[in-house]
Formats: C-alpha cells, sequence, structure tokens
C-alpha cells in the first residue's frame, strides 16, 4: 500500500516494536518477527456461474512457526489487503503463545465479497485456494480455521479438497468443522468458559471469594452468556447485562440489584442475545442506557461484546468499587481508556488472554482429530481450565516480578516465547 | 317491513321470515341445479318447498300451471288469499304459480302477504321459467341431433329436415331464413325467383324497378307475407338450382348469425348484466360443439364483453381479446353477484387476475411448467354493488364525504364503518353471497377491495382499500353474517382519509368511486387453530432493488414469507421477508450465517379459526407445536447449530430442538418453485406488455397466483422522468449505472465525505470517529431531508479505509444512500451495493446510488460539495475537527433558497442530482393548503401547526409575560406522528405569578388538544402540549432550548401572538 493512511499492519509493528525494546531483544530477532516467515499470494481463476472466468487474490501469511504448525482463521473480504493479513497473522503468533499452545501464528484470506457471490462459487474459491497451497499447509504445517464470512461449510468444503489431493484422511488440517465432521465438543462454551477461568484466578490473587463478588457484563451473546452462567456456578452474582436491541437500534442494560435469573432471561432473549424490552421490565428489571453496565457498583466488569467499549467518554464512570475488567470481546478498551484503568490499579485481564479459550479449543479440536479420538465435553473443558489457569499464573506472575500492567505482562510473555523458540531453534 | 324491523322482537322475527326465505330458494336452486331433473320433478318440489317459505306454513298451499300441466299441493284449495306470478320464457307468459292461504291470515303489506314473499315468488317464477327455456333448448337441439342421425344416410335430404325442424320450433328463424334464400335467390338472378318476390309483396315492377333517386318521396312499405306456400316455393327453386350441400351451408350460416344477433345486440346496448348474462348463457348453449362463430364477429363480440365486464382501457382489451373467449365469461357469470339492472364491472383487481390466469392457461409452450398453476375459488360482486348498497340504504349522501377537509374525514371515518357495518344488504346480493356460501363451503376467505379506479389511476391505488380476512367458521347463518360484515367493511374504506386524501392529490375526486368485490378462498392448511399457506409472497418481474452488479433488472425479485402474504407485500421494519432474484437464484442477499438468521422472517401472518381473526404469531412457537403439519415445511427451513446452516435431509426435522430458520433453500434449489414464478414472470410480462407484479400461495403442494397487476408500484418506486437540458451549473451529478427506479422529496441538507480526505486519515480512532459524526448527523438532520454521499462501501467494519464505518442505526434517517467509486490509479473500487444493511435499506426505502464520477460522460459537481459553506461545526460542535472530512451542506443556504432532488430512472439507467426550486413553490393542481397537508405522511403535523398557531394567536403576551412564542420538534419539523406532543417554547419573562396563571392557561389547551387528537387517532397522551420555558438569560447563554431560536438549522419557528410584542 503505497497510499498514505491508516495501516494495520505499521500499527502491529510498532506494538512490537515498543515491546521488543522492553525486552531487550537484539535487531536479528526483532527483525525476524517484525515481519512474517512466508506469504503465498496466489491467483483463483474461478468459471462463474454464467460461464465466465474471473480472477480472485489468495494470501496466505505464515508469520512465525517456531513454536509449532500455524494457526489461524481464513477471511473472505472484498477489501482484503495484505496488511491487515500480515498484521493479524502477527497477533495470532502472540495469541498462541500467551496460553502456551505449541502452535505459531498464521492467517489468509481472499479478495472477494461473498454477497455477490453464489454458493457454488464460493465452493470453487474453498477448493482453489486449498489447491494452491497444498504443499504448504496441512495439520503439522498450518492449520486453517473460519473467519470473517467464512463458516464450518468453508471449512469442510477445504478439508474435501485437502483430503482429495493427499488421498488420505486428514481432518487435522482445519478447524471449526462441525460436531460430527471432526469438531471439537465444548466449542460454544470455550471463550466464555475461559473468560471466568482467568477472573477466578485472577480473584484467587486479590484474595477474593468468588461468592462474595457481583458482576456487570455487557453484551448478552454467546460469550458473556457462557461466561454468567459459570460465573454464577462459581456463586457470583451479576447485577446488570447489557445487550444490542435490533428494533430501536440501540443499547441498553438491564439491572438487577439482586442480581439476574439468568435462566429466565435466557428465555427472553433472540438468537443474537438481544433481551426483549418489554418483557424483562415485567419481570423487574430497570432498564438503563448503554453505559450504565460500567456505572454499576459491581466488583467485576466483563465487557463481551465489541471493541472500543470503554473509551476515555464513560471511562471515569466505572465505579469506585470495581476491581477487575476482564476483556472478553476483542480490544473493548481504548488505549487513552486503558491508561486510566492502570492509574486506577484496576486489575485488567487482557483480551487476548482472557478470550483465548477459542483458540485453545481450536488446538484441541486439532489435537483430537490428529489422534482420531474425541473427548468428551467434560474433558474439552477440564483441560481448557487447566490451560487457562496456568497461562493466567504465568502472566499474573510476571505482572508481580516486573511491576508490569497486565497488558504488557502478556504481550512481554507472548513475545518472550516466541523469542526464546526462535533462539532455540537457532535461527537467531 | 323496514317499519317492524326496530324493536329487538319484530327484528327478530325478520331475520326468522328472512331465514325462511332463503331455505326454500336453496332448496328450489337445489333440484333445479340437477342436470337430469325433469319440469315435473322441479314442480313437485317447488310445491313442496314453498309453504315452509311463507309466513304461515301450516296454512299455505301452492300451485303451478304449466301449459296444461297442473301440479299443486296435496290439500290444495283455492281461496280469496292468493299471490301469483307469471312464469315466462323468452318474454312469453307459459305458465303461473300461485300461492293461497287456506286461512284468513292478519293483513300485511298485500292482503296476509309480505312484500318480500311477493319477490320471493317472482324469484322462484324466473327460476322455473329459464329451467323451462333451458329444457325446450336441450329439447329442440336433441331432436335435430336425431334427426341427424337418422339422415346420414339421406345425405341430400339433411337441409329439408333441418328446415321442417326450424318450422316448428323458431317460425320468425324459419321466415327469416326463407327470406334470406329468396334475396339470394334474386342477387344470383335465378329463374322464377322475382316472380316469387313479387308474390311476397304487393310492390308492382315496375314501381321496384324505378331508381329512388328519381323521386323524393320515400318508397312505399309494403309488408312481404310469407306464408308457408311461398316458403316451400322458395326452396322448391332453390332445389332445383343450387347443390344440396350448398343449400344446407347457407341455412346453417344462416342460423348461427340468427342466433348471434342477439349476442351483439344485447352487448352494444349495454344492457344491465342479467341479460349479458344471459346471451352468453345462450351463446355456450348454442356453439357447445358446432361450428364456431366466424371469425371477426366472434372478435366483435370479445370486445365487446371485455369492455362491458372487465374494462373499458384499451391496453386492457388488446391483450385480453387474445386470451379471452366468450365462453370464458361463464366461469365469471357463474360466481358473479350483481344488483337488479348492473351496469357494473369486475373492477381492477379482478381483471387483472383473471386475465393472468387466461394468459396462463393459454400460455406458449416454452413454459410447461405453468400447467400446474392454479387460481383459488373466487367470487367477485359487480362494481355497482356498492351504489346498490348505498341507496337500499338511504346512504347516498355519503359520497359527499370525499369533498370534506381531510381532518374531518378522519375524525368520521369511524362512524362510517360502524355506519356500514350496521346496514342492510340488499336481498339479491344476500342471496349470491348465500350461494357462493354454500360453494366455499368453511374454507377460510379473503374479501379484497377490486375498485374500477385501479385502471384508471394505476396500480398503486390498489392498496388504498381494505382487504379483510375471515375465518368463515360456524353456522351457515353466522357465516353469511361474518362475511357481510367484512364487505360492509371493504365498501366503508372507500371512505377512509387515506384513499381520500390519495385521490384528491391525483385530481380523481370526482370519479364516481365504483368498487367490486372478490371473495376468494383462503390457500392453505389447517395447522391447530391456525389457517395459513405454507408459504406466500409477491414477485416482481422486474429488479429494483440489485444486491449485486451481477444481477440484472430482468432477473426479477420475490419476496418470500412463511404464512400469509401479507408479510411480504408490506414493508414491515421489524421483519424480513426472504429476497430473491428469480433469475439468478444463487446470488442470496444474506450470505454470512448472522445474515442468514437475523435477516430471516420470524413472525407469521395467520388466521386463527378459533377465534376468527387475523393474528401474528411467533414461527418458532408456531413450528414448535404444529410443525410436522404443515406441508412443505422441509423445503421452507434450515436447521442451524450455530457453525452451519443445513438443509433438513428426509424428514429429520426435530420441531421440538431443533434451532430452525427459515432460508426457503430447499424450495429455492428445488427449482420447479423459481421456474414458475419466473415463467409466469415472463410470460406475464411479455403478453401484458408491462413489466408485472403478482401475489402468490402455495398450501406447500401447488402453487396459485392471487393477483396480477402492471408493476409501477408505490409512488417512490415509479420511474422518474429525467429531465433534459438541465444547465450544468443546475446538476449536482448524474449516473448511469446499477440505477434503481424512485425520486427523493425535496433534499435539503447534503453530508459528503470528502473521499481524497478521507483515504488521507491515518489514525484508526479518527477513522471511526468520521462514523460516529455521521451517527450524530443521522440524529439531528430532517429525516429523509438530507443524503449520505462518501466513498465507497459505507457499513465497512475491520478494514474501514475504504468505506465509513456506520451501522444501519447512523444511516436510518437519510434519504438516499450514496457510495462514490474514484477511480485510484488504474482501478475503480467495487462498491458495497448497500450489503451491509441491504434488506434494512430496502424495507426502509432508503434508496442506493452508486456514482463513478471518473467515468465517460458523467458529471460530478464536486466544486459544489467541496466549496459551498460547511454548517458542520454549527450543528455539530463536537465534531469540528473532523470538517475537513465531512462537509455538511445547507442546500438552500448555499443556493439562494433551492433543494436538491434526486431522479432515478431504471428503464434508462440514469440518475441525477439537480439543484431546484422547492416543490411547494411550483404550481401545484391542488389549493395550497391541501398540497402542504398532503406532502407530509398522516398529516398529523398540520393539524399540529394549526393548532399551536392558533393558541398562539390567541396568548395575551401581556397578560402573561410571554415576548415570544414558538414551536419547535415534530410539529415544526413536519414528522409528527399520531401519538406526538406539540413541543411549544415560550420565552418568558414575567412574573412567577404570571408563568403560573400561563401555565395553567395553557394545561386547559393541552388537555382539550388531547381528547380531540385520541378522537382522531385514539392515542391519548395525558396532554398534548409539551412547554418549553426560556428566560432572557437562557437566550443570552444559548442554553436549553433557547439554541433553537434563530438556530442554523432546525431553528424554531415563531409564531404571530395575540398582539405583536416590540423588538419580538
Amino acid at each position: 500500500m503505497e497510499k498514505q493512511g491508516f495501516n494495520p499492519f505499521a500499527m502491529a509493528q510498532a506494538q512490537f516494536d515498543n515491546i521488543a525494546d522492553e525486552l531487550g531483544l537484539d535487531a536479528a530477532t526483532k527483525d525476524l518477527l517484525r515481519n512474517p516467515m512466508r506469504e503465498y499470494h496466489f491467483n483463483i481463476p474461478i468459471r462463474m456461474d454464467d460461464g465466465t472466468v474471473k480472477v480472485f487474490r489468495g494470501f496466505r501469511v505464515q508469520h512465525n512457526d517456531a513454536r509449532g504448525p500455524g494457526k489461524g482463521g481464513i477471511r473472505f473480504h472484498p477489501q482484503e489487503t495484505i496488511d491487515t493479513v500480515r498484521a493479524l497473522s502477527m497477533w495470532m503468533t502472540w495469541k498462541c503463545a500467551v496460553v502456551d499452545i505449541p502452535l505459531g501464528g498464521s492467517k489468509g484470506g481472499v479478495v472477494c465479497d461473498p454477497h455477490h457471490l453464489s454458493m457454488r462459487e464460493q465452493e470453487q474459491i474453498c477448493r482453489v485456494w486449498v489447491r494452491q497451497l497444498a504443499k504448504n499447509v496441512g495439520p503439522i504445517s498450518d492449520v486453517p480455521a473460519p473467519d470473517v464470512m467464512t463458516s464450518a461449510q468453508h471449512m469442510l468444503w477445504m478439508l474435501d479438497e485437502f483430503e482429495a489431493i493427499h488421498g488420505s484422511k486428514l481432518p487435522g488440517f482445519i478447524t471449526g468443522k462441525p460436531v460430527g465432521m471432526g469438531g471439537s465438543l465444548g466449542r460454544t462454551e470455550a471463550t466464555g468458559y475461559g473468560v471466568i477461568f482467568t477472573v477466578r484466578e485472577a480473584l484467587k490473587s486479590l484474595g477474593i471469594r468468588p461468592e462474595d463478588t457481583t458482576a456487570s457484563v455487557q453484551g448478552f451473546g454467546n460469550v458473556a452468556q457462557y461466561a454468567i452462567r459459570l460465573y454464577e456456578q462459581l456463586g457470583g452474582k451479576v447485577k446488570c447485562v447489557s445487550c444490542w436491541d435490533q428494533e430501536d437500534q440501540a443499547s441498553y442494560s438491564f439491572k438487577k440489584d439482586d442480581g439476574i435469573e439468568f435462566d429466565k432471561l435466557l428465555e427472553i432473549t433472540d438468537r443474537f442475545g438481544g433481551i426483549d424490552k418489554g418483557k424483562a421490565k415485567e419481570l423487574g428489571y430497570e432498564i438503563l442506557g448503554a453505559d450504565a453496565w460500567l456505572e454499576q457498583d459491581v466488583d467485576i466488569l466483563i465487557p463481551a461484546a465489541l471493541e472500543n467499549q470503554i473509551n476515555a467518554g464513560n471511562v471515569d464512570k466505572i465505579h469506585r468499587n470495581v476491581k477487575i475488567v476482564a476483556e472478553g470481546a476483542n480490544g473493548p478498551t481504548t488505549p487513552d481508556a486503558d491508561k486510566v484503568l492502570e492509574e486506577r490499579k484496576i486489575f485488567v485481564i487482557p483480551d487476548f488472554l482472557a478470550n483465548a479459550g477459542g483458540v485453545t479449543c481450536s488446538y484441541f479440536e486439532q489435537v483430537q482429530c490428529n489422534m482420531n479420538y474425541f473427548w468428551e465435553k467434560d474433558e474439552v473443558l477440564g483441560k481448557l481450565d487447566l490451560k487457562m489457569t496456568s497461562a493466567f499464573n504465568s502472566v499474573m506472575e510476571l505482572s508481580l516480578k516486573r511491576k508490569l500492567f497486565m497488558r504488557d505482562a502478556a504481550y512481554h510473555i507472548a513475545i518472550g516465547r516466541v523469542a526464546q523458540a526462535c533462539h532455540d531453534r537457532g535461527w537467531v | 317491513m323496514s317499519d317492524g324491523a326496530q324493536s329487538p322482537d319484530n327484528l327478530l322475527w325478520y331475520l326468522q321470515e328472512r331465514a325462511k326465505e332463503l331455505g326454500c330458494l336453496y332448496r328450489i336452486e337445489e333440484v333445479l341445479n340437477q342436470p337430469d331433473s325433469d319440469l315435473e320433478d322441479v314442480c313437485k318440489i317447488v310445491i313442496e318447498a314453498i309453504p315452509p317459505g311463507w309466513q304461515y306454513p301450516d296454512v299455505c298451499v301452492a300451485k303451478i300451471e304449466v301449459g296444461d300441466d297442473v301440479y299443486q299441493s296435496e290439500n290444495f284449495r283455492e281461496t280469496e288469499w292468493v299471490l301469483s306470478s307469471h312464469i315466462e320464457v323468452q318474454d312469453k307468459v307459459v305458465g303461473i304459480i300461485s300461492v293461497y292461504y287456506t286461512k284468513e291470515m292478519p293483513k300485511a303489506d298485500i292482503g296476509p302477504y309480505l312484500n318480500e314473499e311477493k319477490k320471493l315468488l317472482g324469484t322462484i317464477a324466473d327460476r322455473v321459467g329459464h329451467f323451462i327455456m333451458y329444457n325446450n333448448m336441450k329439447q329442440v337441439f336433441q331432436d335435430y341431433e336425431d334427426a341427424r342421425d337418422v339422415l346420414t344416410t339421406h345425405q341430400e335430404k339433411e337441409w329439408r329436415v333441418a328446415l321442417n325442424l326450424l318450422k316448428q320450433t323458431d317460425k320468425t328463424l324459419y321466415v327469416n331464413i326463407c327470406r334470406r334464400m329468396l334475396n339470394h335467390l334474386c342477387w344470383s338472378g335465378i329463374e322464377g325467383s322475382d316472380d316469387l318476390l313479387k308474390s311476397a309483396s304487393s310492390i308492382s315492377t315496375d314501381q321496384a324497378e324505378r331508381l329512388p333517386t328519381e323521386d323524393n318521396r320515400p318508397h312505399q312499405k309494403s309488408p312481404l307475407a310469407f306464408s308457408d306456400k311461398l316458403c316451400e316455393d322458395i326452396f322448391a327453386i332453390a332445389d332445383k338450382h343450387i347443390w344440396d350441400e350448398q343449400i344446407l351451408g347457407f341455412v346453417r350460416k344462416w342460423i348461427q348469425e340468427d342466433r348471434l344477433s342477439f349476442l351483439t345486440k344485447v352487448l352494444s346496448q349495454n344492457l344491465p348484466m342479467t341479460e349479458a348474462a344471459d346471451a352468453v348463457r345462450r351463446y355456450i348453449h348454442l356453439t357447445s360443439d358446432e361450428v364456431d362463430l366466424p371469425r371477426n364477429t366472434k372478435r366483435g363480440i370479445q370486445i365487446a364483453l371485455i369492455r362491458r365486464m372487465l374494462s373499458d382501457q384499451m391496453s386492457y382489451i388488446n391483450v385480453a381479446n387474445d386470451f379471452i373467449e366468450i365462453r370464458d365469461f361463464q366461469e365469471i357469470l357463474d360466481k358473479l353477484i350483481y344488483p337488479p339492472d348492473s351496469h357494473g364491472r369486475l373492477g381492477g383487481k379482478a381483471a387483472g387476475l383473471f386475465l393472468a390466469k387466461q394468459v396462463i392457461k393459454r400460455g406458449d409452450d416454452s413454459f410447461p411448467e405453468l400447467q400446474d398453476i392454479k387460481v383459488p375459488k373466487t367470487w367477485y360482486i359487480a362494481s355497482d354493488g356498492l351504489l346498490d348498497f348505498l341507496q337500499y340504504n338511504n346512504l347516498s349522501e355519503v359520497v359527499e364525504q370525499k369533498y370534506k377537509d381531510i381532518n374531518q374525514v378522519r375524525v368520521e371515518y369511524p362512524h362510517i364503518v360502524q355506519m356500514f357495518k350496521n346496514c342492510r344488504f340488499p336481498p339479491e346480493i344476500v342471496q349470491g353471497l348465500s350461494v357462493a356460501l354454500d360453494d366455499f363451503k368453511d374454507q377460510p376467505l379473503i374479501v379484497r377491495s377490486s375498485s374500477l379506479l385501479e385502471d384508471r389511476a394505476g396500480s398503486a391505488f390498489s392498496g388504498k382499500y381494505k382487504s379483510l380476512f375471515i375465518a368463515n367458521r360456524g353456522t351457515k347463518q353466522e357465516r353469511l353474517e361474518t362475511l357481510l360484515d367484512a364487505i360492509a367493511e371493504v365498501y366503508a374504506s372507500i371512505f377512509g382519509p387515506d384513499p381520500i386524501e390519495y385521490r384528491a392529490e391525483r385530481g380523481l375526486l370526482d370519479f364516481i368511486e365504483e368498487m367490486g368485490i372478490i371473495i376468494q378462498e383462503v390457500v392453505g392448511t389447517q395447522i391447530g387453530n391456525y389457517f395459513i399457506p405454507s408459504y406466500a409472497g409477491v414477485a416482481f418481474s422486474r429488479n429494483e432493488f440489485r444486491w449485486s452488479p451481477r444481477i440484472k433488472r430482468e432477473d426479477g425479485l420475490l419476496r418470500l414469507v412463511p404464512g400469509l402474504g401479507t408479510r411480504a407485500v408490506d414493508r414491515l421494519g421489524d421483519d424480513y421477508p426472504i429476497l430473491i432474484a428469480p433469475g439468478q437464484t444463487n446470488l442470496r442477499v444474506n450470505v454470512t450465517l448472522e445474515e442468514m438468521v437475523r435477516y430471516s422472517p420470524k413472525q407469521v401472518d395467520v388466521i386463527n379459526l378459533k377465534n376468527n381473526t387475523f393474528e401474528t404469531v411467533t414461527i418458532d412457537i408456531l413450528l414448535r407445536s404444529a410443525g410436522d403439519e404443515l406441508p412443505g415445511i422441509e423445503k421452507m427451513v434450515s436447521i442451524y447449530d450455530g457453525h452451519l446452516m443445513r438443509k433438513p435431509m428426509g424428514f429429520n426435522i426435530d420441531f421440538e430442538k431443533d434451532d430452525l430458520v427459515v432460508t426457503f433453500d430447499g424450495l429455492i434449489s428445488d427449482n420447479k418453485f423459481v421456474k414458475q414464478i419466473q415463467g409466469m414472470l415472463k410470460l406475464l410480462e411479455k403478453e401484458l406488455k408491462t413489466p408485472v407484479d403478482i401475489e402468490f400461495a402455495s398450501d406447500g403442494r401447488d402453487l396459485y397466483i392471487l393477483q396480477c397487476r402492471p408493476q409501477s408500484s408505490t409512488d417512490t418506486g415509479a420511474p422518474a422522468n429525467i429531465p433534459k437540458n438541465i444547465p450544468e451549473n443546475r446538476i449536482l451529478f448524474t449516473a448511469n449505472r446499477y440505477i434503481s427506479n424512485g425520486k427523493t422529496p425535496d433534499i435539503t441538507h447534503v453530508v459528503y465525505v470528502d473521499p481524497q480526505k478521507y483515504d488521507e486519515i491515518e489514525d484508526r480512532q479518527q477513522l471511526l470517529a468520521v462514523g460516529r459524526a455521521v451517527g450524530k448527523l443521522n440524529k439531528v438532520l430532517p429525516k429523509r431531508k438530507f443524503i449520505l454521499m462518501g466513498p465507497g462501501r459505507w457499513g465497512s467494519r475491520g478494514d474501514i479505509k475504504l468505506g465509513v464505518n456506520v451501522t444501519y442505526s447512523e444511516i436510518n434517517n437519510t434519504a438516499v444512500l450514496i457510495e462514490v467509486a474514484r477511480q485510484k490509479g488504474n482501478y475503480v473500487p467495487d462498491l458495497s451495493f448497500g450489503t451491509h444493511f441491504f434488506q434494512d435499506l430496502v424495507e426502509a426505502e432508503i434508496r442506493y446510488l452508486p456514482l463513478y464520477p471518473d467515468d465517460e460522460g458523467i458529471l460530478f459537481n464536486e466544486d459544489f460539495l467541496l466549496n459551498s459553506e460547511n454548517i458542520l461545526s454549527e450543528v455539530a460542535p463536537e465534531c469540528a475537527d473532523l470538517a475537513d472530512v465531512i462537509r455538511l451542506i445547507d442546500v438552500s443556504k448555499s443556493t439562494g433558497g433551492n433543494i436538491l432532488r434526486v431522479l432515478m430512472n431504471a428503464e434508462l439507467e440514469q440518475a441525477i442530482g439537480i439543484l431546484d426550486k422547492p416543490l411547494v413553490d411550483q404550481k401545484s393542481p391542488l389549493p395550497a393548503k391541501d398540497s402542504e397537508e398532503i406532502k407530509s405522511n398522516g398529516n398529523y403535523w398540520a393539524w399540529r401547526l394549526r393548532m399551536a398557531e392558533y393558541i398562539a394567536r390567541h396568548l395575551d403576551p401581556n397578560r402573561f409575560g410571554v415576548k415570544g412564542f414558538y414551536v419547535i420538534g415534530s410539529t415544526k419539523n413536519a414528522t409528527a406522528g399520531p401519538a406526538s406532543d406539540i413541543d411549544l417554547l415560550i420565552h418568558f419573562s414575567g412574573t412567577d405569578e404570571q408563568r403560573e396563571d400561563m401555565m395553567t392557561w395553557l394545561e386547559g389547551w393541552s388537555l382539550s388538544l388531547d381528547e380531540m387528537n385520541y378522537l382522531e387517532t385514539g392515542y391519548r397522551t395525558g396532554g398534548l402540549l409539551d412547554i418549553h420555558i426560556v428566560t432572557d438569560e437562557d437566550i443570552e447563554k444559548k442554553s436549553s432550548y433557547a439554541v433553537k431560536i434563530g438556530a442554523v438549522t432546525d431553528a424554531a419557528r415563531p409564531l404571530p401572538m395575540k398582539t405583536a410584542i416590540e423588538g419580538n
């Protein structure tokens, strides 16, 4: 991109540079980690339904595989740029490293808008993408997954093509498959539960019993729902949730001081986590504005909806009793708000640690596929707990030892681990 | 017995009487319609059926005399208390039917008899007369056939047999044919014929030979006298000189022509429906399997019938003539209910559907898939049924309603509905409907309007009147009453405010409104207590909402919903139909799982058979309770597991546990359904020579077409005229790719996100801020009065460099969403076509327009956009730092009073944005006041503004210490809805006492207005005025509402008070 303007990859590099300097990485290591190991750019010619041929651009960026096979999604997006894919592949490297799973970071994509493509054409794109990269991806080298505008269906097409080319069953090639077709149980719960595993550990380190705590949650979708369920099982009380109201095109907070009744609330919630305002009122909920969720007198805030939700405009409204912010969503806190949280000594569990349950479960899916033996849900969630807990503890330890803000500690650990692997392999 | 029908007892008695009469009539109809009943059977049954229908059955006896035959009740005896009616066949009395009371009974209208009984007897006599006529004809025809069979061996004598037969049965025709033969013989110069002619008349040859021009006197007319002898002679000569086959040919032709002469006569004189109906019946009877009419004659009669019964629009007639034959009218007449002396037609909707049905039936062979298309059983009431109804109830003055003030119309409408519902229907109509109900059995029905104005004013009119669903369950009497109730309500909808307003707007008020009624069975299945079609919808042969550049207009558009099609016809806003382009079913609007789920239909419209109501229910609940009873359900839903959307395989749906999403994937990939829809659209568009839209429904097995009309659809959806020769400096932009149809109301503001400046932003937060700023403007700018223009793809997420990151809620008030694709180096970026919120745009009727400023021949007035004054920082000071990226232009301010008008025409693939004078200043066909009121949707604001003005004029500023009186908010912005309050801003500088005084004074107004508003709209708010008080201090500081005074946009509107105050 020669044009000036916002460049996500430049931003990711700048972030890396800061941490690298703090870690005191040598020039070669920095140089190695600043840029992807490998990039594939290729054509995807497709015979369209009307008989014409259209050529799409495909990418796969393997940022770093020192710690294991690359892992990362495949995006179908009309404005896909190589810089976006690069930035996201780097982010995947850190994310896998922070939860200490033996995987590297990759990302891929195709510049296309599925809205203007038929399902058959999309299937062709998936198959040609795999054909072009069959030699360079695979269960022990680089493992794709669903991402923006791709779903389990796309993964199955890709897997089918990959297996056809290699002449064997290789379900570990790709993750995000449906249960029964090589998918893992527990995927639905993984991210939400993962958030609470880290919250539980954070409370432990602060010396607070979960049953003495209250929380407020932004969002009521998949992640938030499972987080609330587990948190309540631990004895905590959720006093407020917020969600998007499709009809009003606005967000509302639903508050009940003696604690929400989760199952009853679920009954009046649509598939997207939208709560029926009228019925909630009947159940005795106070309906408040969009930001009310973070103004509550609670111990824990869990933003589990969108990015940039805690920002300079509302960070000061956070109640003085709040002790923990667990970032269930990606990037819910803006950098300036982050500074305020740090000053106020609020314990932040950074997003790529708190919501790493998802990628950990993908790792489990791959492991199960490779041995062709599938665990019960309990086993998946039990192993998830172990992984998340130990990941949290490492970050916590470093944060205490070095007096680092949790977010910085998490980056230090992640980048440190990857740099170490590169050293150990004798790359740098 | 209208006098007697007033007290409840009398009313009950009256209704019982009517029920008895109807029962009697049904019984008689039943026997008349049995194909093998003979006259004797019929008369016996009639004799039996009559007494129970009379007021005093015990003493009632009846007698029928036909020719020499007499039929009578068992205990028959003649008395002085008699009621009689003649039985007529072809205007000749052939018999008499009489009813006697054997004892003296209390006096009523005619002796002891009721007027209704007299009428009933007349009807019975009529029906018997018809029966006799048909029977005779059948007999004649049979004789003829028999004769022919016998004579096949004596070919040469056939014409003679025919003549003899004729001589016995139809003397007039016989003579007529003899005369024509004589003429023929004379013209052919055949020897002896002249003599015969002479003997037939008293005209001497001398006279006959004199040329008429030689004399100014008219010829003396001598009646031709055709004796049997003469006739014999004529044919004796003919026999000598002409071949037998030829004679037979002539005789046949003349008989045929004679039989048809009645048809042309009837039709050309535009006689009542009864006679037209008789004519068609006779025609069909006569031509049942003989050689048909000469082509031209037939064509003429067809046209006459089409004009008489269906439509007098040339465009319709031209098409209909190729598809509707005379015998097809039988189908309508069998199911047509009309008042006596009816001169009505079927109305636009019925005519449209009938024609579509015929086109599909006779459609060419290239659409074999259309053979299975069905039309639901339909009955009609002729268009003048309404006038008859009004006259019968002495309601004719209600027609004047349309000339009243629209607000008064609105207030009075609910009363009119009640009044209509309490009216009685003329007995002919009731009888007809009763027969119709027997035909429908207990199938649920829809009662729809079929207005004559649809023909004239275009199909957009059809949506203005009511359509009502009825469950049609219960006893016959209950069903009949519900049906009458529904028809009355549909009739009343003519006098509703919306259609009257619409007609006023188009100068159609003076046209006498006649409305036909269509009663159609609802297609579907009973599921639990509900009755629904499995799926239904509307289809357009032209796609005006293309969500991908790969879709062509000709690919059409399908809006498909589960259950009743009402949800596909209307734009709902909170629910979504499935959209499909029949020509490109693979290109779907919603492709990601989230979109498929979010934009899937969630509600179903149903008929509740138990409560006899039309209801909307949640599809989840319906499917969970009875999903497996719905035919075709496996083709309507997909099973969603959070990660994958699967079409059901076989019968593996678990209705209780599975998460089901309506996708119609099975139906679409099944192909037959889409092919049928596409075939219909293509065929109808081709034959009707105009793009069409159709309504359809399916019970899960068959596809039914319910309506067909030209696709011009809504006011805003019609193609706009693109003016030529507009000076370039008045053009903001032109476009010629992917254009849809439509035009915008006057645009006052343009929000322009400068593509170049946007591209230069480096900071992601800054890019996001642009989206938020647009969202803010969306909230403060007047709804649908501004347009959004920006680079690339509106609604981008993730990588937001090439398009402003907005959600639907941040653009939902714009009138048009414009994406500008500037050339970058050597490529032009793809546009989104609104895909991020495409269905929301469709449902809200927000227009989408892509601009390619760098294309050849395209005008793009960048100078205006970049150099007009940017008022962003005034309207949204908090966004001032984005002023170099976002330009907010007040069109009026920058052009000296002009507005922007966007005109789009898909047929021409052209769109243009013109800086023009506001519409209200231009010549309007309506009085100024009306146009002002009609311009807004709903009118609620106009009344509010008038009231505000009124209050202001009555407010004494000295008494209350008031310096200024303003109106703000929805009333001022003309966006007020029925429940909106009136926001008043009062500049107050008096004492506390004065303030209290004023508030009390205003409170009175507030409550009164609320009551008035309640009466008009049914909304009660507890006080309609919302008073905002500002003081001098506020104004100085520009705090709170004071900013509105003299503001740049959305300024408060000052209203004059009782006496003007200095400095105001």
